[in-house]
């Protein structure tokens, strides 16, 4: 059988991820897995590992000028393209912060939209999908938000 | 070398395969990579592919000379 060029970026592989298997969360059941947490199996070291690995992927999936404004700011702000008058502001881990211009009306009720994955990642990860969603496809994001009153840390990503 | 990345709680995974030759192990990671692809879509996953120095999300057909793609967890509220 040929072996794939199959790896983690990290060299120190987390014992919970052997080097040819690759997993897929989309093929797997999460619901038995508590908020904020990457399942039992899981140690220090492995949430320290992963963190790493993600902020990687995130850096290189926001390119260096967004990467270096988040480092800066805290966070990440996106007009929105449906609603006039109105501004996204992403932060990592936090649910997304909806911003109005003086006189604008609120397309939601509540000012905070959370907004899970359906699997867990870590939170850099996450906010870098996020972006995506509210940048290029923000027609799903108004599809799947959950407007809520307050900011807390999202369920799904640790 | 080209790759697709499939973000997930070990931080990420990927599988690689090298543009520049043709080779038996280089079409299979080729397969590789559009069959978990086409499984992600399916699953309700999205696409980025990266463009410049950052990723855009992506509809298109798979390319494997493409630098790099990834694949963008399903979204749910609440």
């Amino acid at each position: 059988m040929m072996r794939f060029v199959r790896r983690l970026f990290d060299a120190n592989v987390p014992s919970t991820a052997r080097e040819d298997d690759l997993e897929l969360p989309w093929t797997m059941r999460w619901s038995h897995v508590p908020r904020r947490s990457a399942g039992p199996d899981f140690h220090r070291a492995d949430y320290r590992r992963a963190r790493e690995n993600a902020r990687l992927v995130a850096r290189s999936t926001l390119g260096e000028d967004l990467w270096a404004d988040l480092q800066r700011q805290g966070y990440l702000e996106l007009r929105s393209r449906l609603f006039p008058g109105v501004t996204y502001r992403l932060r990592v881990g936090l649910r997304i912060e909806v911003l109005c211009e003086p006189g604008v009306r609120p397309p939601w009720r509540h000012p905070y939209l959370c907004i899970n994955p359906t699997y867990p990642l870590p939170e850099e990860e996450f906010f870098a999908h996020l972006y995506l969603y509210v940048r290029d496809s923000e027609e799903e994001i108004v599809r799947v938000a959950a407007p809520q009153p307050w900011d807390q840390p999202l369920g799904r990503t640790f | 070398m080209a790759r697709l990345i499939i973000p997930n709680r070990h931080g990420h995974q990927t599988v690689e395969w090298d543009t520049t030759v043709d080779t038996e192990e280089t079409r299979a990671a080729i397969e590789e990579a559009e069959r978990i692809i086409a499984d992600a879509r399916r699953q309700g996953c999205l696409v980025s592919r990266k463009v410049g120095d950052q990723h855009l999300l992506d509809t298109g057909p798979f390319d494997p000379k493409a630098e790099e793609y990834q694949i963008i967890a399903p979204i749910a509220g609440g």
